[in-house]
């Protein structure tokens, strides 16, 4: 009998995900605030609630995508493949009313105000952008489109994104201001973030490759290296790099020639021994695993045919562990991202200057100004390489 | 496991381990209570440092702050993450799985730092915004091996559990559960040393760990502080590391 | 017994049972049988409402299935499958208590009956008591499979592919046992299998089904003799369709007396059979295929049982050249003999083509 019920509520629910994300949504507006107006940088500001922050168009837009979303949930009369392209179409206009709306309110709001007001984003703002991207998601993994199509999606959604920031549209909210601010030492920290990134990379990379590749050849060592390495991995990164400190800076004292190099105590050189020691684990035990994974049969046949040692390993087993190497890779990347955010304390540079700076003067947007790029540099490097990673399979089996 | 008994040498390598762990848990208990006694170390190393020993607080207040810490942003966790993988493996939340799933392996990119600067826009500075990022970073892989320990559990066992007559919340209580929680602790095991990391960079947003004195020898160039900081922060890590080991062993059915 | 009524399953609009009707009497053992995708599987699991019916009804010794809530139905029915699906976290002990623990049997009852089990199948209880699935041989591990599905003594035991999985050899023993499992325990068991060979080894009834519909359900002398349509004379194959036979035919169908004197009758089948003191065989006189040889030593090898089967006697005389087979009993004294030529009596009076 319950299971006749649940089967009665499916045939008027099409799709639950995609209602469970609209309630949520519409509970985030009702409580929550899409804006907060504060009369100077420093004081916290009065909530805005979104039917006070959205012209009547908007609001009557808005409701409209509801309705949109509404429809593409239930069952009929679309249903199926029909209504998650109504909801994947729909998240479109959602996101760039969401983004339109709050800049469009900013410049109302500031017109008359003292220069020293702010407008900054509030919890519901975040709440549907975050709300379209799950839809989108929910809907592409529904309509299971090829590649070219949900790259045209991407596109789609990034033009917008893009033509939002683009404009005067945004300038006057507090984060832009102090984007604006900082504009010149924004692309310098993106710079110094990249570089120890990539600084910690190849070395990384140059060691943990042939470490693999050993681990591999040699069994023996395997658990021994492993365990090792395991230890960096469950270390605090801001301990790694405080234990660094002073034995660098022992080193930079005692050949100065060292320190002329930019080696001591503090500053990149601690941070990329670090963030090497972090990436080694994956990278040692991605390839391990990879070359482990190649079936016994096919060396076997690559033997048989003549193969020197050398050409199987480069012929044979480095294409099929290549995936599983580049899996490494990802996620070393990905948690280099991260961690260099926490190498800002010991003086490294980087978006964590931002953060931590933020968070000493309490300047909320400076904040926002280095967690939110860091966040969108982590999600993009990490779809960047997991299309590496798909596209170093076998075609048949992306 | 190659024999009914173990082998002698896999006898002495699991000594071998109680030792190191033993060892371990002592150096770290003796370090927490008796940093002070190694004073005299400390400004033999650091000659310059005037104060080469943190006393704005005892390290035994500090270490159970930053375990009271980990210890309630894990059980929530680990409470709602369970409930979650629960939910969307049972037939009734089966249409959240891919949702979860990829929101579990989306939010995994984040880096925890950043999660946790903002944190503080929402909750202030202190204990809550530390806690809410520690909790919100810890439940995702606990999802993600949740729902990837359940997803082990072959289909002809299921199907045998059916088949002898168990009902649902016995085949998720005798087979389900105890066959996923190898998998299951493997991600608490993430979760809990991500956020012990985590939880030393709270002491930027206020609140009280085993990072604070760490970050206050880095802002006030005081490396004793450091020292005593990352040492004890680093014990912790390892000694956690090595105790989920052991659990996650214990769960091993099979090769 | 077990009654199946115009059973029906739908899976999207398609039927993959389709309207099937059988009775199997309590004590038989009845085979579901057909190529892939026939519905066999999905009809076993009806049974024990693995599967939902869609249509029509099944009836467990009286109880329509659909009346008894799915667990208590399935504590009284015994279930195995390919590949065991043993629970990897528990002992051998363990599984198969699996039922009886479900059940609330006391604690020392549970334990008379896993010994009891483990005997019956062989599996000495202080090597296998404690041990973990993952030690087990493939063959060891699915005769727990089936000790466990019978633990807590089920009305009817059901077997999809138990065998689907194990090495021929294994196989073969597997079968064996199964088989005075049977004889001993008396139950009701349905079968699934695609394996011909195996139905026949085992069966008392055979359903052999296509496209999701009973095409013939019967003794599996009668299948091979008198079979429905094409499409099961094919399914049983042709081509070596007398031996099948054979293999459903037992040596103490075919004995007759020893001849223990020459009769000059018939040139070459003249034989007899000298014996020691204590009445076994221990040599043939004539009666020998590939040479003149008066007198041919017996042996063990080319000796019968009157539990052999008849395929295996034939083999027997082939591969040692002879035209006639001593019987034996368990002391090995000469009971009887059997012969080529009684094989193609018995066949042609059944209506065999003489061929």
């Amino acid at each position: 009998m319950a299971l006749a019920m649940h089967d009665g509520s499916r045939r008027m629910v099409g799709n639950r995900v995609l209602l469970t994300l609209l309630i949520a949504a519409v509970a985030g507006a009702a409580l929550l605030p899409f804006a907060n107006l504060s009369p100077n940088r420093l004081v916290s500001g009065q909530p805005v609630m979104l039917w006070q922050a959205l012209s009547a168009w908007q609001l009557g837009g808005l409701t409209l995508i509801g309705l949109a979303l509404l429809l593409a949930a239930l069952s009929q009369p679309l249903g199926g493949r029909a209504s998650s392209r109504l909801a994947l179409i729909a998240t479109l206009p959602l996101l760039a009313l969401d983004f339109y709306a709050l800049g469009d309110y900013a410049h109302r709001a500031l017109v008359d105000a003292s220069p020293a007001a702010r407008v900054s984003q509030g919890a519901t703002f975040w709440i549907l952008l975050f709300v379209c991207a799950l839809i989108a998601i929910d809907a592409l993994q529904r309509l299971r489109l090829g590649l070219a199509r949900r790259a045209l999606y991407g596109l789609a959604a990034l033009a917008i994104v893009i033509a939002c920031f683009a404009g005067e549209l945004l300038a006057p909210l507090s984060i832009m201001r102090e984007f604006a601010n900082q504009r010149d030492n924004f692309l310098d920290q993106l710079v110094r973030h990249l570089l120890l990134v990539a600084g910690a990379l190849v070395p990384a990379l140059v060691v943990g490759l042939p470490l693999g590749l050993l681990a591999r050849r040699r069994e023996r060592l395997r658990n021994g290296l492993f365990s090792v390495l395991n230890v960096f991995q469950t270390l605090p990164s801001i301990a790694v790099f405080g234990l660094l400190i002073a034995p660098l800076a022992a080193l930079g004292k005692a050949l100065p020639w060292l320190g002329d190099l930019g080696i001591g105590g503090i500053g990149a050189a601690p941070a990329i021994i670090a963030l090497v020691l972090y990436s080694l684990l994956p990278i040692v035990r991605n390839t391990y695993s990879g070359l482990a994974g190649v079936p016994g049969a096919t060396l076997e046949a690559a033997r048989g045919m003549g193969m020197t040692p050398r050409q199987i390993l480069w012929r044979v087993e480095i294409p099929l562990a290549l995936p599983v190497i580049l899996s490494g890779l990802r996620i070393v990347t990905v948690q280099a991202i991260g961690l260099t955010v926490v190498a800002a304390l010991i003086g490294a540079g980087g978006f964590g200057a931002f953060i931590f700076q933020g968070l000493g003067q309490y300047a909320i947007d400076l904040v926002l100004l280095g967690a939110v790029p860091t966040i969108v540099l982590a999600v993009v490097a990490d779809f960047a390489l997991r299309l590496l990673v798909a596209l170093s399979r076998p075609a048949d089996a992306r | 496991m190659n024999g009914t008994i173990p082998g002698v040498p896999r006898l002495r390598a699991a000594a071998a381990g109680n030792l190191r762990l033993g060892a371990l848990i002592v150096l770290l208990v003796a370090l927490t209570l008796g940093m002070a006694q190694l004073e005299p170390l400390f400004r033999a190393l650091f000659p310059d440092l005037g104060n080469p020993l943190y006393r704005r607080d005892s390290f035994l207040n500090l270490m159970l702050a930053h375990i009271g810490l980990v210890l309630v942003s894990s059980l929530i966790s680990v409470v709602v993450g369970v409930a979650a993988g629960l939910f969307v493996t049972r037939p009734a939340g089966r249409e959240f799985e891919p949702m979860v799933s990829s929101l579990a392996a989306i939010g995994q990119t984040f880096p925890p730092a950043a999660v946790l600067a903002i944190a503080v826009p929402l909750a202030g500075f202190g204990f809550a915004p530390t806690i809410i990022a520690l909790t919100l970073y810890g439940l995702l892989p606990v999802i993600q091996n949740t729902i990837a320990g359940l997803g082990t559990v072959p289909a002809t066992t299921l199907e045998a559990a059916r088949g002898n007559g168990m009902s649902a919340s016995q085949i998720l209580m005798r087979v389900e559960l105890p066959l996923a929680m190898q998998v299951i602790i493997a991600g608490v095991r993430i979760s809990v040393i991500i956020n012990i990391g985590t939880a030393t960079i709270g002491s930027t947003v206020g609140a009280k760990s085993l990072g604070t004195p760490l970050i206050a020898g880095l802002v006030g160039n005081n490396l004793a502080y450091v020292i005593q900081g990352a040492l004890l922060v680093g014990l912790l890590a390892i000694v956690t590391d090595l105790l989920f080991e052991r659990l996650e062993r214990h769960y091993a059915f099979g090769d | 017994m077990i009654e199946l009524k115009g059973l029906t399953k739908t899976y999207a609009g398609k039927r993959v049972v389709d309207d099937i009707s059988l009775t199997l009497e309590s004590g038989e053992f009845g085979v579901l049988i057909g190529p892939s995708g026939c519905g066999k599987s999905t009809t076993l699991k009806m049974i024990n409402r693995l599967v939902p019916l869609s249509g029509g009804r099944i009836v467990l010794n009286g109880d329509d299935v659909t009346d008894l809530p799915a667990e208590q139905l399935r504590r009284r029915i015994g279930y195995a499958i390919q590949s065991t699906g043993l629970f990897p976290h528990w002992t051998v002990a363990q599984n198969i208590a699996t039922v009886p623990q479900l059940l609330k049997w006391p604690k020392s009852r549970i334990d008379d009956r896993v010994d009891e089990l483990m005997a019956m199948f062989h599996l000495d209880p202080v090597e296998f008591r404690h041990q973990y699935p993952h030690r087990l041989s493939g063959g060891q591990a699915q005769r727990v499979g089936v000790a466990r599905a019978l633990a807590a003594d089920p009305e009817v035991l059901l077997m999809d592919e138990p065998f689907g999985a194990v090495d021929p050899l294994t196989r073969e023993v597997l079968q064996a046992e199964m088989k005075r499992v049977h004889q001993q325990t008396g139950k009701t068991i349905v079968f699934v299998t695609h394996d011909m060979d195996e139905a026949l080894q085992l069966a008392t009834r055979i359903a052999l089904l296509n496209h999701g519909r009973l095409v013939q359900y019967d003794r599996p002398i009668e299948m091979m003799v008198t079979p429905a349509d094409d499409f099961v004379r094919e399914f049983i194959g042709q081509a070596d369709l007398g031996l099948k036979l054979l293999s459903r035919r037992w040596v103490h169908q075919y004995q007759r007396a020893p001849s223990l004197e020459h009769h000059a009758t018939l040139p070459g089948l003249d034989h007899c059979w000298q014996l020691d003191d204590a009445g076994r065989p221990i040599a043939l006189e004539g009666a020998r295929l590939d040479d003149d040889s008066e007198r041919t030593e017996v042996k063990p090898e080319w000796t019968a049982t009157p539990e052999m089967s008849m395929k295996e006697a034939l083999s027997r005389m082939v591969w040692y050249r002879v035209m006639v087979l001593p019987v034996i009993d368990d002391q090995g004294r000469l009971i009887g003999e059997v012969g080529m030529q009684g094989i193609m009596g018995i066949q042609a009076a059944n209506g065999m083509p003489a061929s």
